[in-house]
C-alpha cells in the first residue's frame, strides 16, 4: 500500500510535468498543425538562464520568474524567426523546420557556452520528505502537483474565459473562420506562442528544481514524452494532453515499479514494455484519446 | 501501363548515371588524398542504400517514419550474430541463446539472413504503421525505434548490450558497398515507375482524393514500406559488415535524423534528390566532425550546427528540396515518351451498360443536425442531372455520401443491383463512380499527365470491363493537352478545374460526379466547361451527375434537374419546369434576385 501511493505520487509528479508541456504543443498544433519538436529546447533554454544568474548571485526566490519569462520570449521568438514563414508549407514542413531549430538550439548551447554539464545550486527544501500516514513524501512531489494544479486552473480560465483564451479555441477549430470574425492570425499564433512558452517554463522550473543543471541537448528527452503524451490525448485537444500527460507519467512509474513482481527477469525490458503499449494504443486508437474534430471541408 | 522492361531499362539508366556522377567525385577524391578518405565514401554508399531505403517509403507516401533506423538496427545485428566467428563468440557471447553460438557463415548468407529476418519483423509491424493515419504511423515507428533500442541495450546474453559487438569479419574495398548501392537506386527508381508507386506518390498529395479515384491508401502505402524495409535491411547487412561492429550508437533517434535530412534536403520526391542530399549531408556531417574533433574546437555535436542550419535554410527557401522535382528519371521519361497504341480492346465499344446510380431515403445526421432528411436521386446512363439547390441544402453531404466519404444514417445507394450503402470510398471508385471536389483536390506535385495518368492505371486494373481511356486524349478534350507536363499547381484555376475533370473520366466511369465544376468561373469559361463536361461524358461513356450554383450552366448542361431544399428534394423535371416552379423560385430562385 505504502508502495503504491509512492508510486502513484512520483507518476503524477513526472506525469504532470509531461501533461505541462504536452498542453504546450497541443496548443501550437492547434492553431497551425506543427508538432513543434523544438519545444523541448524551452527548457534548455530556462537552464542556462538559471545558470547564467546562478554565476551572478541569483536566487530561487526569483529565479522562476526569469525561467517562465525567458521561456516564454524564446517561444515566440522561434515563431517569428521561423514557424511564421512556413505557416502555410505543409505539416511535414513544419515539422522538419521545428527538428532544424533543435537541433541548431542544441549546438548554439555547445559553442557559445560548453558542450559539458553546468550545475547550480538547487533549493533547499527540495529533497525534504515528510510522513503523511505512514507514507514518506517529498515536498517536491507536492510542490510539482500543487503548481501543475494551479497553472492548469489558470489555463482553463484563460481559455473559457479571456478573449485571447477564446481566439485561440476559434482557430484551432477553424482557422479561416476565426479570421473572417476579425481574429488577427499573428496576434493569435504569437499569443499560443507565448502561452505554451509560459507552460514549458513552469514545467521547466519544476525540473530544474529536482535537478539543477544545464546541458545543450537536455530538453530532447523531455520533449519525445510530451510529444507521445499530446499525441496519446489527441493532438489540439487540451484535456487529451493533461490526461496524456499523467498516464504516461503513471504508466512509465507503475511498470518500473511493478514488472519485477509480476515477472522477474522483465524488469529491465520495462521501457521497452511502455513503448509497446504506447505503439500498441495508437493501433487500436490511431486518432488519440480524445478525438478532435478538424474542419477540413470536402 | 509502359511495359515492365522499359520501365527496368530507364530505371537502370538513370541509376547508371547517377552512379557514374558519385563514382567520378570520389574518385577526384580519393585521388586526392591518402587511403583513409576511402572510408568516407564507404559510409557514403551505406548512408545512400539507407537514404534511399528511407525515400521509397517518406518521399512516396508522404508519411514520416522515426523508425527505419530500428529495421537498419534488426539486420546490422542479424547480420553480425550468424557472422561473427565461433570462436569469438564463444568467448564474447557465452550464453547467446538460440543455438547461435554454433552458427558461422558466409557474407553473402548473412545478408540474406539479415534481410529475412527484417523483412519478416517489418512486414508484421508495416500492418499497424499503413493502417493508421494521421501523426499515429510517425508515433508507432517511433515507439518502435525505442523499443528495438531498448531489446537491444538490455539483452546482453545476444547483444553485449550498450558495448555492442565486434569482430564482424569485414568485407575487402568497397566493391560490395557499390553493388548495393546500385541496387539500392536501381529499386529505388523501379518503384517509383511502377503502378504501385503512381498510386502511393498520388496518396502523398492528396489523401482522401486518391481513395475517392480507387486508389487504397493501405495497399500502396504497405507497398512502400516492405520495399522500403528490405533496402534498410541491406544497409543495415552492409554498414555491418564495411564497419565491422555493431552498437546502439549507430541506430539513435539522432542517427536516423541525420538519414531524414538526407532525403529531405536534396529533394524527398525524387531518387536524384535523395542522392544529392546524401552527398550534401554526408560530406558537410564529416567537415563539421572533423572541426569539432577535439584537437581543434572541442565541441563534439558541432554537426548539428550544420544539420540544422542546412534544414532549416532549405524548409524556408525550397521545402521540396534543392532539387525539388528535378530529377534524372524524370528527365528520361519525357525522353523516351511512351504511348500505348490503340489496341483492339481500347477501341472496343462503350457497351450500354444500363446500371442506373440511385440513392433513396438518404438521412444523414451531424450530432443534432440534420443535414439529409430523406433525399433521393436517380442518374441514368448516358443521362446529366444537375443538382441544386440553396447553400447547406445537402447538396455536397449527398455526393458525399454516394462517393462513400459520409456514412449516412439511414438509406440506400445503389448502382444498378449493386448495393453502394457501406461501400468504401475506394470501393465506391472502383465501382465505377468518379467525382471532383469543390475545393480542388488535385496531386499538386504530379505533372497534368500524370493526374491523369494515375487514374486510368486505377481503369486498367480494376475497371477491365471498361476500355481505359487514354490520358492525352481526356487532356485534349479539356484543352491541357499544350501543358501536360506542368506541375498540376502551376496550372491557373480555370484550367485547374477542367484537369480534375478530366482525372475523374479516366476512371472510366459510368458515373461522373461533378462538385460545383464552375465555381469560382466567368460566364465564358462556364460555358467551355458545358462544352468540356459533354465531350468528356461522351467519350467515356457516362453519365453525369453536377451540382452548381450556375443556374446558366445548370440549365444548360442538364437533361433533368434535382433541386434540394433543406435535405429534402423540393421539386425534379426537365429544367423548364423547374424553372416554372412556384416552390423552386420561392427557396432558390426568389432569395437570388
Amino acid at each position: 500500500m505504502t508502495k503504491l501511493v509512492q508510486t502513484l505520487v512520483d507518476g503524477l509528479g513526472v506525469g504532470s510535468t509531461y501533461a505541462l508541456l504536452a498542453l504546450g504543443i497541443s496548443l501550437i498544433f492547434g492553431v497551425m498543425h506543427l508538432v513543434n519538436f523544438a519545444h523541448g529546447e524551452l527548457i534548455t533554454v530556462g537552464a542556462y538562464v538559471s545558470y547564467f544568474f546562478f554565476l551572478n548571485g541569483g536566487s530561487w526566490w526569483w529565479m522562476p520568474v526569469a525561467i517562465i519569462a525567458s521561456a516564454a520570449l524564446a517561444s515566440v521568438a522561434t515563431e517569428a524567426v521561423a514557424f511564421r514563414w512556413v505557416r502555410q508549407a505543409s505539416p511535414f514542413t513544419m515539422l522538419l523546420t521545428s527538428f532544424a531549430i533543435e537541433r541548431l538550439s542544441h549546438a548554439l548551447w555547445q559553442i557559445f557556452v560548453s558542450p559539458k554539464q553546468r550545475a547550480f545550486p538547487k533549493p533547499a527544501w527540495v529533497f525534504d520528505q515528510f510522513g503523511l500516514g505512514g507514507v514518506s513524501i517529498e515536498v517536491m512531489d507536492v510542490v510539482t502537483i500543487g503548481v501543475t494544479a494551479a497553472t492548469l486552473a489558470v489555463t482553463a480560465l484563460v481559455f473559457s474565459r479571456t478573449l485571447f483564451g477564446i481566439s485561440v479555441r476559434g482557430a484551432a477549430e477553424d482557422f479561416d473562420a476565426a479570421r473572417l470574425m476579425g481574429i488577427r492570425a499573428n496576434r493569435v499564433i504569437s499569443g499560443a506562442f507565448a502561452f505554451a512558452g509560459l507552460l514549458a517554463g513552469v514545467a521547466a522550473c519544476l525540473i530544474l528544481m529536482r535537478n539543477p543543471s544545464a546541458e545543450p541537448a537536455m530538453g530532447a528527452d523531455w520533449l519525445l514524452k510530451a510529444v507521445v503524451a499530446a499525441v496519446i490525448g489527441g493532438l489540439g485537444s487540451f484535456t487529451g494532453a493533461v490526461v496524456g500527460g499523467l498516464a504516461l507519467g503513471l504508466l512509465e512509474t507503475l511498470t518500473r515499479a511493478y514488472l519485477p513482481d509480476i515477472a522477474t527477469g522483465w524488469d529491465r525490458f520495462s521501457t521497452a514494455i511502455v513503448y509497446i503499449a504506447i505503439a500498441a494504443f495508437f493501433i487500436i486508437r490511431p486518432q488519440g484519446a480524445f478525438k478532435v474534430a478538424s474542419a477540413e471541408r470536402v | 501501363m509502359e511495359p515492365l522492361v522499359r520501365r527496368l531499362g530507364r530505371s537502370t539508366a538513370a541509376s547508371s548515371i547517377l552512379l557514374a556522377v558519385v563514382f567520378a567525385l570520389s574518385l577526384a577524391y580519393t585521388s586526392t588524398g591518402g587511403g583513409a578518405r576511402q572510408y568516407l565514401v564507404a559510409e557514403m554508399l551505406t548512408n545512400f542504400i539507407l537514404a534511399l531505403g528511407m525515400q521509397v517509403f517518406i518521399g512516396n507516401t508522404g508519411v514520416l517514419s522515426f523508425g527505419h533506423m530500428a529495421f537498419a538496427q534488426i539486420a546490422s545485428y542479424a547480420t553480425a550474430l550468424v557472422v561473427i566467428p565461433v570462436a569469438a563468440k564463444a568467448t564474447s557471447l557465452p550464453d547467446i541463446p538460440f543455438g547461435l553460438g554454433e552458427v558461422e557463415v558466409g557474407p553473402v548468407t548473412a545478408t540474406l539472413v539479415a534481410l529475412a529476418v527484417t523483412i519478416a519483423i517489418g512486414a508484421a509491424f508495416g500492418v499497424a504503421v499503413c493502417r493508421a493515419s494521421g501523426l499515429a504511423p510517425t508515433m508507432i515507428t517511433l515507439a518502435a525505434l525505442f523499443v528495438v533500442d531498448q531489446v537491444v541495450k538490455n539483452w546482453e546474453e545476444l547483444t553485449r548490450g550498450a558495448g555492442g559487438l565486434t569482430g564482424v569479419p569485414i568485407l575487402g574495398g568497397n566493391g560490395v558497398l557499390w553493388l548495393g548501392a546500385f541496387i539500392a537506386l536501381v529499386v529505388a527508381h523501379q518503384f517509383q515507375e511502377s503502378r504501385i508507386g503512381r498510386f502511393a506518390a498520388a496518396t502523398r498529395d492528396d489523401e482522401l482524393a486518391a481513395p475517392a479515384l480507387g486508389i487504397s491508401l493501405f495497399t500502396s502505402r504497405y507497398a512502400a514500406w516492405m520495399v522500403s524495409i528490405g533496402l534498410i535491411a541491406l544497409g543495415g547487412a552492409l554498414r555491418a559488415q564495411s564497419l565491422g561492429t555493431v552498437n546502439p550508437k549507430q541506430f539513435t533517434l539522432d542517427a536516423g535524423i541525420l538519414v531524414l535530412a538526407m532525403v529531405v534536403v536534396g529533394g524527398m520526391r525524387t531518387v536524384s534528390g535523395t542522392v544529392l542530399g546524401t552527398i550534401v549531408i554526408t560530406v558537410g556531417n564529416e567537415v563539421f566532425r572533423q572541426l569539432g574533433d577535439p584537437q581543434r574546437l572541442g565541441i563534439e555535436r558541432f554537426p548539428d550546427l550544420f544539420l540544422g542550419g542546412v534544414m532549416l535554410a532549405v524548409m524556408l527557401a525550397r521545402p521540396g528540396g534543392i532539387l525539388g522535382d528535378l530529377d534524372v528519371a524524370a528527365v528520361l521519361r519525357r525522353r523516351m515518351r511512351w504511348r500505348a497504341d490503340s489496341s483492339p480492346d481500347r477501341a472496343g465499344s462503350t457497351t450500354a451498360d444500363e446500371a442506373v446510380l440511385s440513392a433513396d431515403g438518404v438521412i444523414v445526421r451531424f450530432g443534432g443536425f440534420t443535414a439529409l432528411d430523406g433525399a433521393r436521386i436517380a442518374v441514368r446512363p448516358g443521362e446529366v442531372v444537375g443538382l441544386i439547390g440553396p447553400n447547406g441544402a445537402g447538396k455536397t453531404t449527398l455526393f458525399n455520401v454516394i462517393t462513400g466519404l459520409v456514412e449516412e444514417t439511414d438509406g440506400r445507394v445503389q448502382l444498378g443491383d449493386v448495393d453502394l450503402s457501406d461501400a468504401s470510398p475506394v470501393a465506391v471508385a472502383r465501382a465505377g463512380l468518379g467525382r471532383t471536389f469543390q475545393n480542388l483536390r488535385l496531386f499538386a506535385n504530379l505533372s497534368v499527365r500524370d493526374n491523369v495518368a494515375v487514374t486510368a492505371m486505377v481503369a486498367a486494373r480494376h475497371r477491365p470491363q471498361r476500355p481505359t481511356p487514354d490520358p492525352d486524349e481526356l487532356l485534349e478534350a479539356v484543352g491541357l493537352a499544350d501543358r501536360a507536363d506542368r506541375r498540376a499547381d502551376a496550372l491557373d484555376y480555370g484550367s485547374q478545374r477542367r484537369l480534375e475533370l478530366a482525372r475523374a473520366a479516366a476512371l472510366a466511369p459510368l458515373y461522373l460526379l461533378l462538385d460545383e465544376p464552375t465555381s469560382g468561373m466567368s460566364d465564358a469559361e462556364s460555358l467551355e466547361m458545358v462544352t468540356a463536361v459533354r465531350s468528356i461524358a461522351q467519350r467515356v461513356g457516362a453519365g453525369v451527375l453536377v451540382i452548381d450554383h450556375d443556374l446558366g450552366f445548370i440549365t444548360t448542361i442538364s437533361d433533368h434537374i434535382v433541386v434540394l431544399n433543406e435535405g429534402r428534394v423540393l421539386a425534379e423535371g426537365t429544367p423548364d419546369a423547374v424553372r416554372a416552379d412556384p416552390a423552386v423560385a420561392a427557396a432558390y430562385l426568389g432569395s437570388r434576385g
